[in-house]
């Protein structure tokens, strides 16, 4: 990248996409860190009660982020190295725990494996206490290895085989190029990886809070002070709390990877394939991968069957009575509201967050590990408090006569950025610079570099962005909860009321109905985007 | 101004003039009567939200853009949250507690509604900040088939009977650090024991061994009883009705002695875009019409002597509940959240 003051339109760029940044994350979230005020903050912090929130969060965080990055790493291997079955099957199954509508599938859990859950007691006879850290566990490891996978598995497809197949001839075997040659050039994958996934933990409320029991974690304890007792400034310093663990962990993160280079595409084109891996080793992939789909799949379907059933799971009889509920009156607009809203937003969300991270990873000027930091915070926001950001900030009589959804959609694209943007910085770092130095010996402008030269190049980071902007769009309950009005429902909404009126068929029909219409868009995606961005397309 | 606006301006005022002259020639100068749409922050369920609107519509023909979240200190936050442009004209539903707060911090339109002059002091604020207008009782729901195989069939006379190791491992009671429903029952024993906090917490340590878990949710913890998880819990009796009426033999519920309750509020937002058709709707929810509504609706007790209870449920004068002290409950809630933490060691 050339110097900014040879390029105006570059250093026009940089300063919209700062300006962004700091307008729609920056502001708003100073305006909940100030509510407390210093007198606010002193008295919380003296009545003590973060304490062992603060203990749980940091434990809970480390537990499940090893064991969800793990998992990712293994399904990620098993999906680009394997020769395993049934690949665009376990693609979709890679994808649903991150449709995890609140309360609904966390209560699917307890339903299938709680003290008389469907498999513990009615298959097993036994009654085990799920609640507590144990359970909160095994739930967020499912809930977010997806994360990891999505993040590793770009990282991985992007690593050149020739220097694997180089290692093969010169007498390595298959376990020696893995740790040798594979891992240590995932690296940016698996970095960027570690810390999203810890940061996504950090902030998740919603299972600790219907599995955790009296494992309170801080998520949890700042969405009780708003929902059961209405305290906004004690809740406020909580968030405060979340924010300073996540910068923690971003420093953790700079410090880690320190600046090596993880060049892995060079100039030259390559269409070898990936050195074949032993048939037993692809069987085992296909096998530790459909023992984890069929746990996924069991939790699903069960949602599936309670919203086709009378009374789940007292009365089975069959009935579309909910789903009929579900599409009449203002319950169709809710789920119309939620595709639209996410649909544009994950699509402003990949694209803001690969160009952002074009601009911070290969460009020269101060500033851009500030920019770095202030893309990835958002992750750390607890949703409900990136909402309150967003109504005390911009809930203003001038702004009247904007239409709320433009509020829930941009709230959408900066609360989202943090995946697709730690995707694209890792997709970076592995292509050599001289491709786009190339470009702009040629007389390119960088801006024209990064479009026809790089982009290309990074459809696997972009469709990552876009793909889990969309699904966490489609079933985030608590940053809405603030946002929304009566025209704006979205379908998490309604399933909130659903749940707490006790009406569980009809809130899962809700959830069903919610999950696949996302499924559906995704595959939409997935076939017009074929050939377009053909790399991300044809790799996991 | 085109000749079209102008025929139309002329109609209008020349009905405008016409209702004047109507309403003048009988009462004496009554104001005009309020109009137009309010945006009502409801806290209530689903079904007695829809009808409750449509019948206030009907009645007083001011159109009314609902929304509705099921945890009433969620739409305290919003409400605060939006205080520099309030989107609110009322706030219905809820405890008093999530109420309160916001007229302490000036963020009510204090209003006496004529109606609400029959009223028992106790369930509204002297000022007007917030009227009460139904109560909810705390009672206590048992798994039928559970209780009579593993209990006895005793369902408890009295919170103390809770204690029985029949009880060994088969209660769920709402987590009182989570849940509004879990720390009144807390806040209830602390009464119960003439504020005698040891004995509370000694009773919440000897209640632990008995407890299974303790719930996120109040209305979750009855489905758990329902789906025979446990076989009773602590929790409010309407919605222990609620749930029973869709399988009348699954559950049932019990009303211990020395219970505490809820009054439900209803308050305008201060700054809202129409005070006049706010005033009407707080009017309009006092009335006998909207109590029986209610009452039928969401099985809850109006603060009206001449609303009938819902057949087979608790009224506060049936049951025998303790001096429940909601501003020293509110006051001291993080103290007492905390004390029962640590007595429970799980601080």
């Amino acid at each position: 990248m050339r110097s900014l003051r040879r390029e105006p339109a570059l250093f026009l760029a940089l300063l919209a996409v700062a300006s962004l940044a700091l307008a729609f994350i920056v502001y708003p979230q100073i305006q909940v860190i100030l509510t407390p005020g210093p007198d606010g903050y002193v008295s919380f912090l003296q009545e003590g009660t973060w304490l062992s929130p603060l203990r749980n969060s940091i434990q809970l965080t480390a537990l499940s982020t090893t064991t969800a990055v793990l998992l990712g790493f293994v399904y990620a291997y098993a999906m680009v190295y394997s020769n395993m079955r049934w690949k665009p099957f376990f693609r979709l199954i890679g994808i649903l725990p991150l449709l995890s509508p609140p309360f609904v599938v966390a209560a699917a859990y307890t339903l299938l494996f709680g003290a008389r859950g469907i498999v513990s007691y009615g298959v097993f006879g036994q009654s085990p206490n799920i609640y507590g850290l144990g359970g909160v566990w095994g739930v967020q490891t499912i809930a977010f290895f997806p994360f990891a996978y999505q993040l590793i598995a770009d990282a991985l497809s992007r690593s050149d085989p020739r220097m694997e197949q180089a290692a093969r001839n010169l007498g390595a075997g298959s376990w020696r190029v893995f740790w040798t040659v594979t891992l240590p050039l995932s690296r940016p994958g698996l970095g960027a990886a570690i810390l999203t996934t810890a940061i996504y933990i950090l902030e998740d409320f919603g299972n600790p809070q219907l599995i955790g029991g009296q494992f309170y974690v801080l998520p949890t304890q700042a969405y009780n002070l708003i929902s059961g007792f209405g305290e906004y400034t004690s809740a406020a310093a909580v968030s405060t709390i979340l924010l300073l663990l996540a910068l923690g962990l971003y420093l953790g993160k700079v410090r880690l990877d320190g600046g090596r280079s993880f060049v892995t595409i060079s100039g030259r084109a390559s269409s070898m394939p990936r050195p074949p891996v032993s048939p037993g080793l692809s069987w085992a992939c296909f096998a530790a991968c459909l023992a984890l789909a069929g746990l996924i799949l069991l939790v699903y379907g069960s949602l599936v069957v309670s919203a086709l059933t009378l009374r789940f799971p007292n009365n089975l009889q069959f009935t579309l009575e909910h789903f009929q509920y579900v599409t009449t009156g203002t319950n169709g607009e809710a789920l119309r509201n939620t595709l639209v809203f996410s649909s544009v937003a994950a699509g402003f969300s990949a694209i803001f967050a690969l160009f952002a991270a074009w601009l911070v990873q290969r460009g020269q000027w101060p500033g851009k590990r500030a920019l770095d930091l202030l893309l990835i915070l958002p992750a750390a926001i607890p949703g409900i408090f990136f909402g309150l950001g967003y109504v005390t900030a911009f809930n203003q009589r001038w702004l009247d006569f904007v239409y709320r959804g433009w509020l829930i959609i941009i709230a959408f694209i900066f609360w989202n950025i943090p995946v697709g943007y730690q995707a694209a910085v890792a997709g970076l770092r592995q292509i050599d610079r001289s491709i786009d130095e190339a470009a702009t010996s040629l007389g390119a402008s960088s801006m024209r570099g990064f479009r026809e030269v790089l982009l290309p190049m990074l459809g696997g980071s972009l469709r990552v962005g876009l793909v889990t902007t969309f699904v966490r769009a489609v079933t985030t309950l608590s940053l809405v909860i603030f946002l929304f009005t009566p025209p704006t429902t979205v379908a998490t909404i309604r399933i909130y009321q659903l749940v707490n009126d006790l009406n569980w068929g009809a809130a899962t029909a809700f959830t069903v109905a919610d999950i696949g219409m996302a499924i559906l868009a995704l595959s939409i995606f997935a076939v017009l985007a074929r050939g377009r961005i053909a790399l991300g397309a044809a790799r996991a | 101004m085109t000749p079209e606006l102008d025929r139309r301006a002329f109609l209008k005022l020349a009905g405008a003039t016409a209702i004047v002259a109507a309403c003048g020639g009988s009462v004496a100068a009554p104001s005009a009567s309020p109009s137009g749409k309010i945006s009502v922050y409801s806290a209530l369920n689903e079904s007695t939200n829809n009808e409750l609107s449509a019948a206030f519509t009907k009645a007083t023909g001011i159109e009314i853009s609902l929304l509705s979240l099921p945890a009433a200190g969620d739409l305290q936050t919003r409400i605060t949250s939006e205080k520099s442009n309030p989107q609110a004209d009322i706030f219905v539903g809820g405890s008093s507690e999530f109420h309160d707060p916001l007229g302490k911090q000036g963020l009510l339109e204090a209003y006496q509604s004529p109606n609400a002059k029959d009223i028992a002091a106790q369930f509204k604020e002297a000022s007007g900040l917030w009227t009460g207008w139904y109560t909810g009782i705390f009672a206590f729901v048992s798994n039928t088939s559970r209780l009579n195989a593993e209990v006895g069939g005793k369902k408890p006379a009295t919170w103390d009977d809770l204690l029985d190791p029949a009880w060994s491992k088969r209660l769920i009671v709402p987590d009182p650090v989570k849940t509004g429903g879990g720390y009144i029952f807390v806040a209830t024993q602390i009464f119960r024991f003439n504020r005698d906090e040891a004995k509370a917490m000694d009773y919440m340590k000897k209640l632990h061994a008995n407890v299974v878990s303790y719930g996120p949710s109040s209305p979750g913890v009855i489905t758990s009883i329902a789906n025979a998880e446990a076989a009773g819990a602590p929790n409010w009796a309407h919605d222990i009705l609620t749930e029973k009426a869709k399988d009348p033999a699954r559950i049932d519920l019990t009303i211990p002695k020395d219970t505490g309750f809820e009054v439900g509020a209803v308050s305008i937002v201060k700054g809202g875009k129409n005070l006049p058709a706010a005033k009407a709707f707080v009017d309009w929810v006092l009335t006998k019409e909207a109590g029986e509504l209610n009452v039928r609706l969401s099985k809850r007790g109006s603060v009206r002597k001449d609303v009938a209870p819902f057949p087979g449920a608790p009224t506060l004068d049936q049951v025998s509940l303790v001096n429940y002290d909601r501003q020293w409950a509110t006051d001291n809630k993080t103290r007492i959240q905390k004390l029962w933490q640590t007595t429970l060691g799980i601080q």
